[in-house]
């Protein structure tokens, strides 16, 4: 809730969105598990169901049509699939969107650069699954893109930082 | 954009590691400026120049392809 009146704070102001230091560090630690999770999901996730716990929650669960129930109700998720993934998505959002030890005007290019890269690279990604995968599949297709722009936006701008740095000109 | 900041930074005895401190950001920054893969903004160009007591014109000017 904090973060959420930072943002808007910031943003009323028309301040920088960016949120403190700090944030950076609270990302990486939600963002790690959550990765190797999704990792061990992805990879023995759907052969190895020995532990899937549900829980009940509130949402709008499908088409009206096609179960006749209310579209919003009560009823069971999986736990797994859905905690990582809320995870990965706070942590993610926590990385991207906290500033750097030390934030000037070049780490804000090279903010910029990421941003731009990764949203383009995620539509050629997107792109080339639209016409490489069909029918049930591209589900997963989907699913997966909710997090590409994340992952592909931390490795750019940590590739940039990182190049920057060893590129010593002194 | 051309810049004479590794010069002046010589002349008046300075890393780029005292320069960034003296204007508030990183060495990356400073050295990013330097290899022209980075045009500062004027903010930050005329902290730079004050910090060497030179004009914009004398550390900064336009190539023929700006």
């Amino acid at each position: 809730m904090y973060i959420i009146i930072y943002i808007w704070q910031n943003y009323t102001n028309m301040k920088s969105l960016l949120l403190p230091q700090v944030y950076k560090k609270i990302g990486w630690f939600l963002l790690f598990p959550a990765f190797i999770a999704g990792l061990y999901l992805l990879i023995w996730g759907t052969t190895t169901n020995t532990y899937n716990p549900r829980i009940k929650t509130y949402g709008y669960f499908g088409s009206v049509f096609a179960s006749g129930k209310p579209v919003i109700r009560f009823d069971y998720i999986e736990l797994i699939p859905n905690l990582f993934s809320i995870l990965f998505l706070a942590g993610g959002i926590l990385v991207m969107f906290s500033k750097e030890k030390k934030e000037d005007e070049y780490i804000n290019q090279i903010r910029l650069n990421a941003l731009q890269y990764a949203v383009f690279v995620n539509y050629i990604l997107l792109f080339l699954c639209m016409i490489s995968i069909h029918s049930f599949e591209f589900l997963n297709v989907l699913f997966y893109n909710l997090f590409t722009i994340i992952i592909i936006y931390i490795l750019r701008f940590h590739f940039l930082i990182y190049k920057n740095s060893t590129n010593n000109n002194e | 954009m051309n810049n004479k900041i590794k010069i002046e930074r010589a002349v008046n005895n300075l890393t780029q590691e005292q320069l960034a401190e003296k204007v508030s950001v990183t060495r990356q920054t400073i050295n990013a400026i330097e290899l022209k893969k980075f045009v500062p903004s004027t903010v930050l160009a005329m902290k730079i120049c004050k910090v060497f007591n030179k004009t914009i014109e004398e550390v900064f000017g336009l190539e023929d392809t700006d």
